[in-house]
């Protein structure tokens, strides 16, 4: 199975943001991979290993991101976690929205052609939560977003996902090539079964660290540099940002002397009960 | 010359920090140091599967072949979290050691120690004679202060004039832990009551283990910087957040010239710590006078650096609570082991040709 995942850097989320007039203030910060993709990595690695049988791998894992130069380091930091090979899009972040991204992941598939589109279900900096489903409408693929568990079934020609909804979980079955966008459980135990690791295994929690060797192997591991226009991308950015400002500080708070106080401050004032 | 770590020394260290959070939280530490082991044995299978017991081992063992630049990174790292791990006793010592011996004790101990089936410690002070005995040795005498020593599968002790290797199981031999003022790292007291061991178990000379005292002081170093720099960012994070008379406490004048001059000590033994870790990377003949410089100077960093965070954070920086004081403890038990800092001073004056 050749997965392509997609990868995007974004502001350290325990850091304290800073403003700069009418944008980000970014030259203190920290970035890292968005959280959800690496899952997606993650995600990609169980489906193409047999982890009954010393992780033999058994597919494809290319890892694309849209960005500057020195994206270069989250990618190798999934190539250290095991992906095969990377792709750098050249762009700067503040020119693109979900509709270049979708646009561009779009020519990658028609190019490489991929049996499956894996991508973290948002992005903890913009929250839009819409690459994905504009990508598989683009491509008029099947897609599953949300997804907290994946099951290879069919022979490989089928994924059956557990979708986390507001219900519960709706489990989707959806024929390759598809997009699915992966959720916090994806990471869990028991959440993969790709049909060649025992069905029992249990992963350990979380995205794996990279291992020594990893990071070594990661030097040698290639990192295509290609550009939206190489790509023949045409799509404009259709989000225009009007104004940014910091949430007001938090003023505070009161102390009341009783329960009945309080009840009634929050009725007459507060005017929540 | 670029004195730097590289793309993949610096994700070596980030990932080393990463895991380190998550598996050597206070809270892990505490649990951990209380234990009769020492150390957690999930964590440590973790640390086996990162790499890092392979990371001084020759990949024609088994291992990863890096070298001392990058066990330094994760040493750093290890020592910021105050990780109660064999790393400094199987890794920095023992590795370092074995790999002065010949190639078939490498080829039989190496490949076992990176794939974390052994963890191994070296039993350096104290008198243990070895006395040959057909085709045996006789190990017969006292070892105090050995790192990991209760604990270790197998035991490098230095007796007489080599190095000689001993199953943790050897007949003859006592292991005791000792209680003592860092509960992070165990120190073990060995007794050889008459140990017999097969000539074959003679390692090496003993004069080839000061090459890898020195590594093994540069490891020592690297993880008192990093005790010292997680210090100052207490420290540093407390006083700006405390607020006293109304205002946060880094506002004030002794405050911050404390973490200024916590600052200067920690970035000179940083200098001092890589110079040292670049030396034995390279061979260079300088690296005994550099792993001198480095382990006195980290040493009363650290030991200055923890003393002052508990200053900074007031009465809460001695409770037991407060991380500060594990700190403490733990740079002072390290300022004295493999050669306090006036020792190390007194050599470094020495192969300077400033002492008599």
């Amino acid at each position: 199975m050749k997965i392509l995942v997609t990868a995007k850097r974004v502001p350290d989320p325990e850091q304290k943001v800073k403003l700069k007039g009418n944008e980000l203030d970014q030259s203190a910060t920290n970035w890292q991979l968005n959280q959800f993709d690496e899952y997606a990595v993650e995600t990609a690695l169980r489906l193409t290993e047999n982890a009954s049988a010393g992780n033999a791998r058994d597919g494809e894992v290319v890892v694309v991101s849209i960005g500057p130069k020195d994206v270069q380091q989250q990618l190798r930091s999934t190539l250290a976690m095991g992906a095969d090979k990377a792709i750098l899009v050249a762009g700067e972040d503040a020119e693109l929205d979900a509709e270049i991204v979708a646009r561009t992941i779009q020519k990658l598939a028609e190019r490489d052609k991929p049996d499956l589109i894996l991508m973290g279900k948002l992005a903890a900096d913009s929250e839009s939560n819409d690459a994905g489903q504009r990508l598989a409408g683009y491509l008029g693929w099947p897609q599953a977003t949300f997804a907290g568990t994946i099951e290879v079934v069919d022979g490989g020609k089928a994924l059956l996902v557990g979708r986390e909804v507001d219900a519960g979980i709706e489990t989707k079955k959806v024929t390759l090539p598809a997009v699915v966008t992966v959720d916090l459980r994806i990471v869990a135990p028991h959440a993969i079964k790709n049909g060649k690791t025992a069905k029992d295994h249990a992963y350990a929690e979380g995205p794996r660290y990279a291992s020594l060797k990893g990071i070594m192997a990661a030097k040698k591991k290639p990192i295509e540099d290609t550009t939206l226009q190489a790509l023949g991308v045409t799509a404009q950015k259709r989000i225009k940002t009007t104004t940014l400002e910091a949430p007001p500080a938090r003023k505070a708070g009161i102390k009341v002397q009783s329960v009945e106080e309080l009840v009634q401050k929050l009725h007459s004032e507060a005017k929540v009960i | 010359m670029r004195f730097a770590l590289t793309e993949e020394q610096d994700a070596l260290k980030r990932q080393a920090r990463r895991f380190l959070e998550q598996r050597s939280s206070s809270a892990d530490v505490r649990r951990v140091m209380v234990t009769d082991a020492g150390f957690a044995a999930e964590a440590w299978a973790e640390m086996v599967q990162l790499g890092w017991t392979a990371l001084l081992v020759p990949e024609r063992h088994g291992g990863v072949g890096l070298g001392p630049v990058e066990l330094a990174a994760v040493m750093e790292e290890a020592g910021a979290s105050l990780a109660c791990a064999p790393l400094l006793s199987t890794v920095g010592l023992a590795t370092n050691v074995l790999l002065r011996a010949d190639e078939s004790h490498q080829a039989a101990l190496l490949p076992e120690i990176a794939a974390g089936r052994l963890r191994a410690a070296v039993a350096l002070a104290g008198e243990v004679d070895a006395r040959p005995d057909a085709d045996e040795v006789v190990l017969h005498g006292h070892k105090s202060f050995v790192v990991d020593g209760h604990s270790a599968d197998l035991l490098l002790v230095v007796a007489g004039d080599g190095v000689y290797v001993v199953r943790a199981n050897a007949e003859g031999l006592s292991r005791r832990a000792r209680a003592t003022l860092d509960p992070t790292r165990k120190l073990a007291e060995l007794t050889f009551d008459s140990v017999r061991v097969p000539a074959s178990a003679r390692l090496c000379h003993g004069a080839a283990v000061d090459g890898a005292l020195d590594r093994a002081k540069v490891a020592l170093a690297a993880e008192q910087l990093g005790g010292a720099e997680r210090c100052l960012a207490l420290s540093v994070e407390y006083a700006k957040t405390r607020v006293q008379f109304g205002r946060p406490i880094g506002s004030f004048q002794a405050i911050k010239h404390h973490c200024a001059d916590l600052l200067v000590l920690v970035e000179s033994a940083r200098s001092a710590v890589w110079w040292a870790a670049f030396l034995a990377a390279t061979d260079d003949p300088e690296l005994p006078l550099a792993a001198s410089l480095a382990r006195s100077y980290a040493s009363e960093a650290y030991l200055q650096a923890a003393g002052q965070t508990i200053q900074i954070h007031g009465g809460m920086g001695f409770t037991w609570d407060h991380d500060a004081h594990l700190h403490l403890r733990r740079a002072r038990g390290s300022a004295t082991l493999l050669g306090d800092p006036s020792a190390e001073r007194e050599r470094l004056a020495h192969k300077l040709g400033l002492s008599s």
